[in-house]
């Protein structure tokens, strides 16, 4: 599908489709629309290629998974941290694993959509400290080390894993990272 | 932190609610990106691995933001180590290289997406395939496009139309009674 250059150019028409072209651009592009019936094909098949993604449902997270992502402070990280052990991790409740560390650029987030969460959450937090206000202490102290550790604690978005810090992580992702050489590249 | 409890301070989330509140997202989108179950799990599994690590360091910016460039990224390191394995030919991990794709029903089964559609954004490559996803599924503009993976406007917008164009004739090939409206006319 070649476009001759007094058409609407390929970036423009996606661009067109998606809302993302500018007014002074998205009124010249529409004026060329009118009298071009190629280009007019050109942005329904565009169109059409979008609205066939567009039937996004909602995806279930298998319920075993869940339970994996939700148990993951009490198996990622454990050796790398350098053996705080058993009693360490069972400090570690998921309910304060945030602690120290989470800051403020999740509040726009949270806050606006939950406001019930969040009211929840301050309950919570405040039972949780007279409740195991030692389970926090305990948590503060273990807590900068696991998240401190040497290279498992960049910032990480993605890319160079090496396969030796996998160890303690369960099962299913041992399989499919330990596959190949250590991974380079994918830098956002 | 004992009177943030008392007052209006916002307080960090749990990690159980990051989890629910997120974990949807990121299985959708590493779905429609690897088209199956077992590479999605452990693709998201190993994005929340990611986050909880990084949680301490997380800097300014969406978090949504944040969880599609580490599920993106891990997605396109997973394409490109296959794509080393199968060089080298690696004989252990033939099972799980493309090719054993899950069943029609499978699929429906797992996301809810037209089976046809799911078929049809594997055959893009996997470069043209996040930029569609994020765009038509995850609903991103270009410029957060562009910042997730790290390339510039111009070429969001030329790998979302190429793909497209692809995803396109795809699924005309993969479901000849789709009629495309080249054949009819503006509706």
């Amino acid at each position: 599908m070649n476009i001759p250059v007094s058409h609407l150019a390929q970036e423009a028409i996606a661009a067109l489709v998606d809302g993302e072209l500018s007014g002074a651009a998205a009124g010249r592009a529409a004026r060329h629309l009118t009298g071009c019936l190629q280009c007019r094909l050109a942005v329904e098949a565009q169109r059409e290629a979008k609205e066939a993604l567009h039937t996004t449902h909602d995806v279930a997270v298998p319920g075993d998974l869940l339970s994996r992502l939700q148990a993951i402070p009490f198996t990622a990280d454990v050796s790398a941290s350098g053996g705080f052990g058993g009693s360490g991790t069972l400090l570690a409740s998921p309910d304060r694993v945030l602690g120290g560390g989470f800051s403020a650029p999740l509040a726009p987030q949270q806050t606006p959509d939950r406001p019930g969460q969040a009211r929840w959450l301050r309950r919570g937090m405040a039972a949780g400290l007279a409740g195991i206000g030692v389970g926090v202490v305990a948590l503060a102290v273990s807590l900068p080390t696991g998240g401190q550790a040497g290279p498992v604690a960049r910032p990480d978005t993605g890319s160079t894993v090496t396969s030796g810090e996998r160890t303690a992580v369960v099962p299913p992702v041992v399989r499919t990272l330990t596959v190949g050489t250590p991974l380079t590249g994918g830098t956002p | 932190m004992a009177h943030a409890a008392a007052t209006d301070v916002w307080v960090a989330p749990t990690w159980e609610q990051v989890v629910r509140d997120h974990s949807a997202r990121v299985y959708r989108l590493a779905y429609r990106l690897s088209g199956n179950a077992h590479d999605a799990e452990d693709l998201t599994q190993e994005t929340f691995v990611r986050v909880f690590r990084s949680l301490a360091s997380f800097s300014p910016g969406t978090f949504e933001g944040w969880l599609h460039r580490i599920t993106t990224n891990l997605f396109l390191d997973m394409v490109r180590r296959r794509q080393r394995i199968r060089f080298d030919a690696l004989p252990e991990d033939t099972e799980r290289l493309p090719g054993s794709a899950p069943s029609p029903e499978q699929v429906y089964t797992d996301t809810h997406l037209d089976p046809q559609v799911q078929a049809a954004l594997d055959a893009l490559s996997p470069e043209f395939r996040v930029a569609v996803v994020l765009c038509d599924i995850e609903g991103l503009t270009y410029e957060e496009i562009a910042a997730t993976l790290g390339i510039k406007l111009g070429t969001v917008r030329s790998r979302i139309h190429r793909g497209r164009v692809q995803l396109r004739e795809a699924l005309a090939h993969l479901a000849p009674g789709r009629r495309p409206v080249l054949e009819e006319g503006p509706r």
